[in-house]
């Protein structure tokens, strides 16, 4: 499971670096197009780059989440819970666990339908063109991951405090 | 005040109470705009509960596929591999060789570094814990007092969160519907300032009390070319990005990607060049596949982390808007009679204290849409001209100066006793010195911070300058 989510948080780093070289090559086109454009020549930049961005991030962003709960990177405020006692700081910590594992099993819930919708509307990105709901498929797998991630959390003895 | 604003007010109280059980802030977000909504649906039928909960069908897809937000991990990604290649010390060595010589200098040197970084790196904590391992060994070597060290780096770690790119300014302006690259204009003269006041406070120190920075030795001539040569790429590609932000040349989101390009052929590159006959301690530079891979996966915590919260904020939004507090919130302190000074002030003490103990993110994103709307309402309302309005600015320019405000103010949380979280970090890293001697060191940092913000709040054109002018 730990393998999992840390391949699947690399493999959305790797969607991130992907973006960086687009944007580059962006970039790079746009600034040979205004040297160009003074001999009277035109580069193209890439079109629907935003686009690209756009559906890029999207997978991309959803597939942090189980790693960052595998890490416990979620912030909470610690004010005077510190001071409690262990059991009842482990037990608070089940209970967010629990509560967070219900939360991304919901949110998987209504981004199924959500995915369902947008197929069925045969939504398509402004530019490219491309159909939008392949890109619902990261963020449902990503959060499923999540529930797991936590629940696995929620059953193992010993305690994070 | 109506029923659905009391539903309003009794949410937030929950909000806060959920958040002192140490309720990860997001989830806390998120089950009280759904409680809080269903509530309001048994309060007044016409806001039904069924449709708003259909929202969740594209609310996640529609807030993650944001390419204005896509600067965010970007930017945090820039600030990982800046980390991981050598260009931290680089850039340390490189301003040490400068001014190292002067006395008090390596701290001098270990400011300024943190604000170069902060040039590439959006966070103050990333901040003062990179150049806390990088310059701390340093400063212990040239036996500077310990106060003196640790109290530098616990404030110079405040400089990222404020130096351009700043990914709390890139919060504020979405909440705010600012323009980032005006925001990243207006925060360069306060982030000047900031170094001008601490380096000041050093020379200051060390003037009356010249025993807390012995003087250093002349460094060989060719250990310190070499440094001054390594500082020339650093100094390249953190003024690329600032001026190329600063001057409107590139959008965040290029600019993020080109940055995180330019560091990654730095590191590269560097890995390759090795060590080329630098000192004997310092490890060969440039970027290994196992710290790429580090990079990533902090990239995936602290993203991961700022979309949950994003999100969070964006379900507590659509409760509290739906239950009219902000607007309430508003008209209660435009019709309050309260001075809208004094207002102002009280609001930046209490994210001073919230700023103590909750994480600057979590707090621009929960607190900045309350005080916003109030703001905006004191200051004579939406299209007030600015010779009419009671802070003296159009509503344009009150968003760019309070947004500096905000995050000086919330800067100043990181070093404010009994808690300031750099103050934590730093004293960790300095192993044998303990939080106390760090709040004591960095107590002539936080006077200076002190004047910093009356100056800021005086003096409204400091903030708009640099935005005034590059915008015509």
């Amino acid at each position: 499971m730990e393998k999992l989510a840390v391949g699947w948080a690399l493999l959305g780093g790797v969607l991130l670096i992907a973006i960086v070289l687009v944007t580059a090559v962006n970039v790079g086109a746009f600034g040979f197009d205004r040297l160009a454009g003074l001999f009277g020549a035109a580069v193209p930049g890439l079109p629907g780059y935003e686009d690209f961005v756009r559906l890029a991030i999207s997978a991309a962003a959803p597939m942090f989440f189980p790693y960052c709960q595998l890490r416990r990177g979620h912030v909470a405020v610690d004010i005077f819970v510190s001071r409690f006692s262990r059991r009842t700081q482990r037990g608070l910590d089940r209970f967010s666990l629990l509560a967070i594992a219900i939360m991304a099993l919901f949110l998987t819930y209504w981004l199924i339908l959500g995915l369902g919708e947008t197929y069925s509307d045969g939504a398509l990105s402004r530019v490219l063109g491309w159909p939008e709901w392949p890109f619902y498929l990261p963020g449902i797998a990503s959060l499923a991951l999540w529930a797991l991630v936590a629940l696995m959390q929620f059953f193992k003895a010993d305690a994070h405090v | 005040m109506s029923e659905l604003e009391l539903i309003g007010l009794g949410g937030l109280a929950l909000l806060f109470a959920l958040l002192a059980f140490r309720i990860p802030v997001g989830l806390a977000m998120i089950a009280v705009g759904i409680a809080g909504n269903y509530a309001l649906s048994l309060a007044a039928p016409y806001l039904r509960f069924e449709p708003y909960l259909k929202q969740f069908k594209t609310l996640l897809w529609n807030g993650l596929a944001n390419y204005e937000l896509s600067v965010v991990p970007l930017f945090v990604l820039m600030g990982y591999l800046a980390s991981q290649t050598q260009l931290s010390r680089d850039l340390f060595q490189g301003l040490n060789a400068l001014v190292g010589r002067l006395r008090g200098g390596v701290a001098m040197a270990a400011v300024c570094a943190c604000a170069g970084f902060g040039a590439v790196c959006g966070s103050s904590l990333a901040t003062a814990s990179t150049m806390g391992r990088v310059a701390l060994p340093e400063l212990r070597r040239m036996r500077y007092d310990p106060k003196l060290a640790t109290g530098t780096l616990a404030a110079g770690g405040t400089l990222g969160i404020l130096i351009p790119p700043s990914i709390a300014l890139v919060i504020y302006a979405i909440i705010v519907e600012a323009s980032v690259i005006q925001m990243f204009q207006a925060a360069i003269l306060p982030g000047l300032v900031a170094v001008a006041f601490f380096v000041g406070v050093i020379a200051l120190q060390v003037r009356l009390k010249p025993d807390l920075a012995p003087l250093a030795d002349p460094m060989e001539a060719q250990a310190r070319r070499q440094a001054l040569l390594r500082l020339i790429p650093v100094l390249v590609i953190f003024g690329s990005i600032i001026l190329g932000l600063g001057m409107g040349l590139f959008t965040p989101t290029p600019a993020a990607a080109v940055g995180v390009f330019a560091i990654l052929a730095y590191g590269l590159l560097r890995r390759f060049q090795g060590n080329g006959g630098g000192p004997e301690h310092q490890p060969r530079g440039g970027l290994t596949l196992t710290g790429l891979r580090e990079a990533l996966l902090q990239t995936a915590v602290t993203s991961g982390m700022i979309y949950f919260i994003l999100f969070g904020a964006e379900v507590l939004k659509g409760f509290f808007t739906r239950a009219g507090l902000p607007t309430a919130m508003a008209s209660w302190a435009g019709s309050s009679g309260l001075d809208p000074w004094a207002i102002l002030i009280v609001m930046l003490v209490i994210l001073v204290l919230l700023g103590c103990f909750m994480d600057s993110l979590a707090m621009i994103l929960v607190v900045v849409p309350f005080i916003w709307p109030v703001l905006v309402d004191l200051n004579g309302g939406d299209y007030v001209t600015a010779a009419t309005a009671a802070y003296g600015l159009d509503t344009e320019e009150l968003k760019i100066w309070f947004g500096i405000l905000a995050l000086v103010v919330v800067e100043l949380g990181l070093i404010t006793p009994p808690v300031g979280l750099n103050v934590f970090i730093i004293s960790s890293l300095a192993e044998n010195v303990g939080m106390r001697a760090v709040f004591r060191g960095v107590m002539p940092f936080f006077s200076a911070e002190i004047v910093r913000v009356a100056l800021l709040l005086s003096l409204p054109a400091l903030t708009l300058f640099m935005p005034r002018l590059l915008s015509g």
